[in-house]
């Protein structure tokens, strides 16, 4: 019998609108919807239909019949505001998850940014505004931190051990964690040690990324199978299945059988007390069994687990020294429609859609971007930016 | 004393509103302006135009592979892409098009001239002129050391553009700039040249400044054209950088799209420019003229430039004007300032002595509308229909 820790994330970008370079000097409405029409929305209301709707109903049925199902959800504050506007059900219906108590929020930076990578400042405001925003709409105040992407380094970890949180959630990174498992509970190699949970990739990447990939050797994936990899863990051993909440729908469509496959495997593993769902809080209670010492920053991202997804080529450095070296300004600006601009434009999915790595990994930007190319994704951030800065004067 | 209308059977290869670039405009420029000058005109494209235009008649003649407007040839012509394109396939295209072409002018043998548009269309109108024994014109808007000006252009293309000159009765160059490479590169007798420039059509009148969106305090220079290695972009970029250190709050924008532009996006941000220099992507109709209305500076730093239409363009939209001197367009606007393509310290002294210097900056714009004044395209009729009539004297 093993723990399994479930954690999911909420998050959705503001996407760029077409804001033409032709309108600088003037006041723009808004970097993210035109008057033609709000792309955002439509994105948000589509994957609403394929994902949240569902799967959040597929959650509450399960807390409603499974007295033993528990699991974590992390909203990123940009999620929260679009579902706000656009889809306010959702509001509701996580509101009714949080009130059976067997969900565990977990805290991150509100506008899903880098900040972390390039200012404290920033980074400590980002982590208040969302605590602040969780508080308010469900009551609590979340106790484990995950930052963006998981990215994490032994630097970020002095920092988030600062902000007084019990632990953190990361990625097990061979090139730090070596062959240790990643299903034990480690400590961040920082003064005020903080315990951390590490994300079992295999695991989650065979639901997250392989489960409709008809070229992949275990398609398609039964219940059965998946849960006989389980077998080889014992009790104390915690499995950690990260992933975003969109592969229920989204990433991975209905006709796939993912919703099926979810509630089975729930299930399944509660049957006969086969397996126990855990929280991170209580997940993190179990002994440390050794320091993750990771000097240079990883994640979750690509097959590199690093931060090339995001600051790995010139259009991506660029625009975000740009964007955070505004940062005093902005602030001194005392303009809370610049503000929430300029944090808006820290939403790491901006540089994701700028990454030219190719492979499979390319892939993967690509289906997630708005964009037909990293060029244009630059190209436009650069415009908008010219904006802000035009607005700053 | 009235005369019968001349008939001209013009051999064409893009025409507005499906152009990349300046040949199309150029076509409607000059055809509008002969039509008014007791001229009848059939016009042969490779595609169904779905447009048509009152002034002339359009005859399709589309080939039966359909020309991918976004694939060479009929983008390759404009972005010096050729290589893209299989020769053999090219030479297939042209070479449909010829003989469709011919059948047309069969239909229409009451024309007195064929008038045929840069290389494209000169195994055409040299079969049709053949055929009807009539006189050949060879329009020269550009040539293949233009669009490829570090040589290793097309030996099919230099070798269709060489052997259309040398079987035309006459030769039009857009500037004496390209007249003279016509000559030195192509050994066109020198006194069968005759030189006629573009004009320009006259714009609706200028958008106040105070109801144009695009009213950004920073200074803007801008480059408009497409993006490739003969129209000096690289010039442009290294021009930004100079400019930069004197006026660091310098906006350049890069309007256009081509195939350096991927490579110029990622000079840009490996320099660190991304808040200096700006791309806009392909422009049309009115973001080009806010663009251009809002511009302090326009620079064409063009390598090898037969002509230059985009510079007429921003002078009558009262921007000043810096082109290279490997440009024809200098010819039709000679206050316009000059520089060599790679005299970037020259062109930073311009650049910054017109942003500088308001009084500097309103002569340039007055003098060059004068230059505008006289670069009609009823001109360009008149000297064209000069052409003819040495045509039909020498044919």
């Amino acid at each position: 019998m093993a723990q399994i820790c479930l954690y999911f994330e909420l998050h959705q970008p503001r996407r760029l609108a077409a804001v033409p370079l032709t309108m600088l000097g003037s006041k723009v409405p808004s970097f993210f919807s035109l008057a033609s029409g709000d792309e955002n929305q439509v994105i948000f209301s589509k994957v609403a239909k394929k994902s949240y709707y569902p799967m959040l109903g597929l959650l509450k049925k399960l807390l409603a019949f499974e007295p033993n199902f528990t699991f974590a959800l992390s909203l990123s504050g940009v999620f929260i505001e679009q579902a706000q506007e656009y889809e306010p059900e959702i509001i509701t219906l996580l509101q009714q998850l949080c009130n059976s108590g067997r969900v565990e929020f977990l805290a991150e930076t509100y506008y899903h940014s880098l900040a972390s990578l390039y200012s404290h400042q920033e980074f400590a405001m980002q982590v208040a505004l969302h605590q602040e925003c969780i508080k308010k709409l469900f009551g609590i105040a979340p106790r484990i931190f995950r930052n963006t992407e998981l990215i994490y380094s032994n630097n970020i970890a002095e920092q988030v051990a600062a902000f007084g949180f019990a632990g953190m959630l990361t990625e097990a990174v061979p090139r730090y964690l070596g062959d240790r498992p990643p299903t034990q509970v480690y400590e961040s190699a920082t003064k005020d040690c903080l315990p951390l949970l590490l994300k079992q990739a295999q695991l989650s990447d065979d639901v997250a990324f392989r489960f409709s990939d008809r070229n992949w050797q275990w398609y398609p994936l039964t219940v059965e199978r998946y849960l006989e990899w389980f077998e080889s863990y014992s009790s104390s051993d915690c499995i950690n299945l990260f992933m975003d909440f969109e592969t229920f729908g989204e990433h991975q469509w209905q006709e796939t059988g993912i919703f099926e496959f979810f509630q089975k495997f729930v299930s399944s593993s509660l049957a006969n007390k086969k397996h126990r769902f855990v929280t991170p809080s209580v997940a993190i209670q179990r002994t440390s069994v050794g320091t993750y010492d990771v000097p240079e920053p990883i994640s979750w991202a690509d097959v590199d687990r690093d931060l090339t997804a995001w600051t790995g080529n010139a259009f991506q450095l660029d625009t975000l020294n740009i964007l955070y070296s505004l940062e005093e300004k902005v602030k001194k600006s005392r303009d809370e429609n610049i503000l929430a601009n300029w944090r808006l434009l820290q939403t790491s999915d901006h540089f994701y859609y700028m990454c030219t790595k190719w492979s499979a990994d390319g892939d993967v930007h690509a289906y997630f971007s708005p964009y037909d190319t990293p060029f244009e994704a630059y190209r436009q951030y650069a415009v908008v930016l010219a904006h802000l800065r035009e607005s700053l004067e | 004393m009235q005369t019968s209308p001349t008939g001209v059977f013009m051999v064409g290869w893009e025409y507005p509103p499906h152009n990349s670039g300046g040949l199309g405009v150029a076509c409607q420029g000059l055809t509008q302006a002969l039509s008014e000058q007791n001229t009848q005109i059939y016009f042969t494209l490779p595609y169904k135009s779905n447009y048509g235009a009152s002034h002339m008649r359009i005859l399709d003649c589309d080939l039966s592979v359909a020309l991918d407007k976004k694939q060479p040839p009929f983008l390759a012509y404009q972005t010096g892409n050729l290589r893209l394109a299989p020769q053999s396939s090219l030479e297939a295209q042209v070479a449909e098009y010829s003989e469709k072409v011919v059948d047309q002018a069969l239909l229409h043998r009451t024309s007195d001239v064929i008038h045929a548009h840069d290389w494209m269309s000169f195994p055409a109108a040299h079969k049709a002129a053949k055929q009807m024994e009539k006189p050949f014109v060879a329009h020269i808007h550009s040539t293949e050391y233009d669009r490829i000006p570090m040589g290793g252009g097309s030996t099919f293309i230099h070798q269709t553009e060489y052997e259309g000159l040398q079987a035309a009765t006459r030769v039009i160059a857009v500037s004496y700039y390209t007249k003279e490479l016509l000559i030195t590169k192509y050994g066109v007798p020198r006194d069968k040249i005759s030189v006629v420039h573009n004009g320009i059509t006259q714009q609706l009148p200028l958008l106040p400044a105070t109801e144009s969106p695009f009213k950004t305090k920073r200074p803007v220079i801008t480059f408009m054209g497409r993006l490739t290695m003969q129209k000096g972009t690289e010039f442009f970029l290294l021009l930004a950088q100079s400019v930069l250190r004197q006026i660091p709050h310098a906006l350049f924008v890069m309007a256009g799209d081509g195939d350096l532009y991927h490579e110029l996006l990622w000079r840009v941000a490996d320099k660190q420019l991304t808040a200096s220099v700006l791309f806009s992507g392909f422009v049309r109709d009115a973001q080009r003229e806010l663009l251009l209305d809002r511009s302090d500076v326009f620079i064409m730093p063009s390598i090898s430039e037969p002509f230059g239409l985009v510079a007429l363009e921003a002078a009558q939209r009262n921007t000043p004007v810096i082109i290279s001197k490997q440009s024809g367009v200098s010819e039709t606007l000679p206050s316009a300032l000059v520089a060599d393509f790679w005299d970037i310290k020259l062109m930073t002294k311009q650049v910054v002595g017109l942003l500088t210097d308001q009084q500097t900056q309103q002569t340039q714009v007055v003098k060059q509308q004068t230059d505008i004044a006289k670069a009609t395209w009823e001109r360009a009729a008149d000297r064209v229909k000069q052409v003819y009539r040495t045509a039909f004297l020498g044919a």
